[in-house]
């Protein structure tokens, strides 16, 4: 068998494709990078913008791609990553986890978000999240009406996790950083009996010593990160003990940074659970890095209630990335990230 | 008058070849490692500082033994013999579950620290061997100098005529112990219960059951947790029970375990969380009442420190064949004491290390209960232990361990009754993984 070939992996070109759903109106962007050997790699984040793209081009036309932990930050920095270790991957003939030194696992635990502005459509949120095979669920609080709520809202919470909790399965209760410190620290107390697999988001990071109130009073597990674009707090969060799950978002921190602060939380026996919300080639993303990390709990992966969105999804990769079965979704095994992305499709939903 | 010239010369020369001259080194043996800048002249002659203060007894040899019970033991006894040129003998035991071969491979990295010295200076050996080891001690060389430990104060304890718990100022007093006993049957549990009120056993501990992923969910809990209550149930009121989580879950599943066993007022909760993490130890004893027990895995004093600085834990839980055998366990239990933390060392490899570790016990004032690994029952094992000393060794009677009342750890070992047990290699600890085939702690 020949060694493969990775001397030539300069990148020559970078395009983004920003797309948006049509019936959620959610809008991510997909990274395309293409080497001067013809290696094409993607990656995906958010919004990008001109600015950060035109800077990325200047610093990446005439690089390696194997040189993308040198990479400076900006809002395309997370799909560059994915895209760069894409192309590593594929010159190297195998997934991306297994250039990272995994597989840590053989299948990666799913989540999803079951979306409802009452009851009754919450628990046919779940309904459908089931049929797809999930049994994880991240429940939104209820939105509260005031800054501070009382015995109601409790009671509110309660209810809705009560019903979400008789189809069976485990929940995540997410706080949205809707909830004031103090109210979010009521309303660990109320759910600690239920064991969510932990309350995320509960408040805004800002003020570390509002967050301890709320870990000094109950053993809820606490998840924070989904808005945390600055790696020290997460630091801050851990040496404190205030946090049992980081959730760094994937589209900002990549994979490469991401696994840098699964390091980090290793060492405090804490795990991770990238923030996802974007598309399908960030989902093949987080499942090279689920298999990547030694400290990787479970993945969110959105769920569009649209049939239209979630055909969207299907359409921009080739394989099934986001098949769930019986709670775990499966690892890619092509190389790279292990998908084919649809050039077509990227133009048929592009964003005006 | 010579050797402290010689020796002055020889520090003068250590000096000098941290600076500019190399003078004095070049009049010795080519240093060949001298790439680095930072690999001095080997010493070639030998330490002269107590030739005034010899006792006269010179270790002659040092001996390491691989004795495997079962050919698949992860444990097989890593015994030291150190044999000394008056004819006395001293055993220790360096047993490192999974790792045999390499505790064995430094136990005989440290032969040259050894042979000619004076067995007597204990304390000054076991600052050489871990001072000069210059990386400090990790369990393999942990376990190998706990081992060469023991030996040295049954040597000592054998030539100065007195029991090793006599030289630590204790008293002979029977020491309390526990035994393992998990879940069984109602019949069985009872079965138990009424055998420790004939028995006087006044304490027994389990193991957490299944394994326990970063965060759990509530099926899990809720089996963990009723587990522990028909522990109770079973074994009733009047027993201490102690659950060992053994690391195998993460301090946020732990922190929600615990806080929800606090009604069945646990003896103590062993390792709610793995070792490396202070704080994270820190943070589940905030959380609960049930006193929090740890320390297995910790390798000498230092490595017992933050955990009592921080005020981690109520009980401290050294091995003496790990933490730096009879000095080290001594010095551990030393720092607890003063911050009010128990001992109850563990003990869950061969008998040597039993034996010696029941002597330090007997010399804690902050002593609260000795384990030995083992049911209740007596088992295979006992039997075998009983072949070589003469008495089963970790048995109690009342519920209390009794201590051998003859000189050093007061055994006589014969190298032959060894053979019956011959090294069968190192076999390494269980290896087991979550439902996603991904590493669990067990």
């Amino acid at each position: 068998m020949n060694a493969p070939d990775t001397s030539d992996l300069a990148i020559a070109e970078l395009l983004v494709y920003p797309v948006r759903e049509p019936v959620s109106g959610r809008s991510y962007t997909v990274v395309r990078l293409k080497t001067r050997s013809g290696l094409t790699g993607y990656g995906e984040c958010a919004e990008v913008t001109s600015h950060d793209l035109a800077t990325a081009r200047q610093f990446w036309v005439g690089r390696a791609a194997t040189s993308y932990s040198h990479a400076p930050e900006s809002s395309v920095a997370g799909g560059i990553d994915m895209a760069l270790l894409d192309i590593v991957g594929k010159a190297c003939r195998t997934p991306i986890y297994r250039v990272l030194g995994g597989p840590t696992r053989n299948k990666a635990r799913a989540l999803t978000s079951v979306e409802g502005t009452n009851i009754a459509d919450t628990v046919a949120a779940v309904k459908r999240a089931l049929s797809a095979g999930y049994r994880c669920f991240n429940v939104h609080v209820p939105s509260p009406t005031e800054r501070n709520q009382g015995q109601a809202y409790e009671r509110k919470v309660r209810q809705l996790l009560d019903s979400v909790r008789s189809e069976g399965g485990d929940f995540v209760l997410d706080g949205g950083e809707l909830l004031s410190p103090g109210d979010a620290g009521s309303v660990a107390a109320t759910v600690e009996s239920l064991h969510p697999l932990w309350f995320n988001d509960p408040c805004v990071v800002t003020n570390l010593q509002t967050i301890r109130k709320i870990s000094d009073e109950s053993v809820v597990p606490l998840g924070f990160g989904s808005a945390i674009h600055t790696p020290g707090t997460f630091q801050d969060l851990l040496r404190d003990g205030l946090v049992d799950i980081v959730r760094p978002d994937l589209g900002y921190y990549g994979i490469t940074r991401t696994r840098r602060i699964a390091a980090l939380a290793e060492t405090y026996y804490v795990a991770v659970a990238p923030h996802h919300e974007g598309g399908p080639v960030a989902t093949a993303a987080a499942l090279q890095l689920a298999a990547s990390l030694p400290n990787f709990f479970i993945q969110h992966i959105p769920f569009p209630p649209a049939e239209e969105d979630r055909k969207m999804r299907a359409e921009l990769v080739s394989a099934s990335v986001e098949q769930v079965m019986d709670g775990f979704a499966s690892l890619p095994t092509e190389p790279g990230l292990g998908i084919t992305v649809n050039e077509i499709a990227l133009e048929k939903y592009r964003a005006a | 008058m010579k050797s402290l010239w010689r020796n002055i010369v020889l520090r003068r020369g250590f000096l000098a070849l941290g600076g500019a001259s190399l003078s004095l080194a070049s009049s010795r043996a080519p240093n060949v490692l001298d790439g680095c800048g930072c690999a001095f002249a080997p010493p070639a002659v030998v330490n002269h500082a107590f030739d005034n203060l010899q006792s006269g007894i010179k270790i002659t040899n040092v001996k390491v033994f691989g004795v495997s019970l079962t050919p698949q033991s992860d444990r097989p006894y890593v015994f030291v013999k150190i044999e000394t040129n008056q004819g006395v003998v001293g055993w220790g035991e360096g047993t490192l579950e999974g790792k045999a071969g390499a505790v064995m491979a430094c136990v005989n990295d440290f032969r040259d620290f050894l042979i000619n010295a004076d067995p007597m200076q204990v304390e000054h050996h076991w600052q050489s061997m871990y001072v000069h080891s210059f990386y400090r001690a990790g369990p393999v060389m942990g376990s190998a100098i706990s081992g060469i430990d023991q030996a040295l104060w049954d040597i000592r304890g054998k030539v100065l005529g007195v029991p090793v718990y006599k030289l630590l100022g204790g008293s002979s007093g029977a020491i309390r112990g526990y035994y393992h006993a998990d879940k069984g049957t109602p019949e069985a549990m009872a079965k138990l219960r009424q055998w420790t009120i004939e028995q006087g056993v006044t304490c027994l501990k389990a193991t957490l059951p299944e394994y326990y992923e970063w965060i759990e969910t509530h099926a899990k809990i809720e089996r963990a947790v009723k587990s522990m209550q028909a522990l109770r149930e079973g074994f009733g009121p009047d027993i201490d029970i102690a659950v060992d989580f053994h690391a195998r879950t993460s301090p946020s599943v732990a922190q929600i375990i615990i806080k929800e066993i606090e009604p069945l007022n646990l003896l103590f909760v062993e390792e709610p969380c793995p070792p490396e993490n202070v704080g994270a130890m820190a943070k589940i004893a905030r959380h609960s009442t049930t006193p929090i027990a740890t320390g297995e895995r910790l390798v000498t004093a230092y490595g017992c420190r933050e955990l009592v600085e921080m005020g981690a834990v109520d009980i401290l839980q050294p091995d003496i064949n790990h933490v730096g055998g009879i000095t080290g366990l001594w010095k551990a239990a030393s720092l607890a004491g003063i911050s009010g933390i128990s001992m109850a060392p563990h003990a869950c490899e061969g008998p040597i290390g039993a034996i010696a570790t029941l002597h330090v016990d007997a010399a804690l004032p902050n002593f609260l209960i000795q384990e030995t690994c083992r049911p209740p029952m007596i088992s295979t094992q006992d039997k075998i232990w009983e072949d070589w000393f003469g008495h089963p060794v970790m048995r109690t009677v009342n519920g209390r361990f009794r201590l051998p009342d003859k000189p050093g750890l007061g055994f006589e070992l014969d190298e032959a009754s060894l053979a019956k047990y011959p090294f069968s290699g190192t076999v390494p600890m269980e290896r087991v993984y979550h439902e996603d085939g991904s590493v669990a702690e067990w």
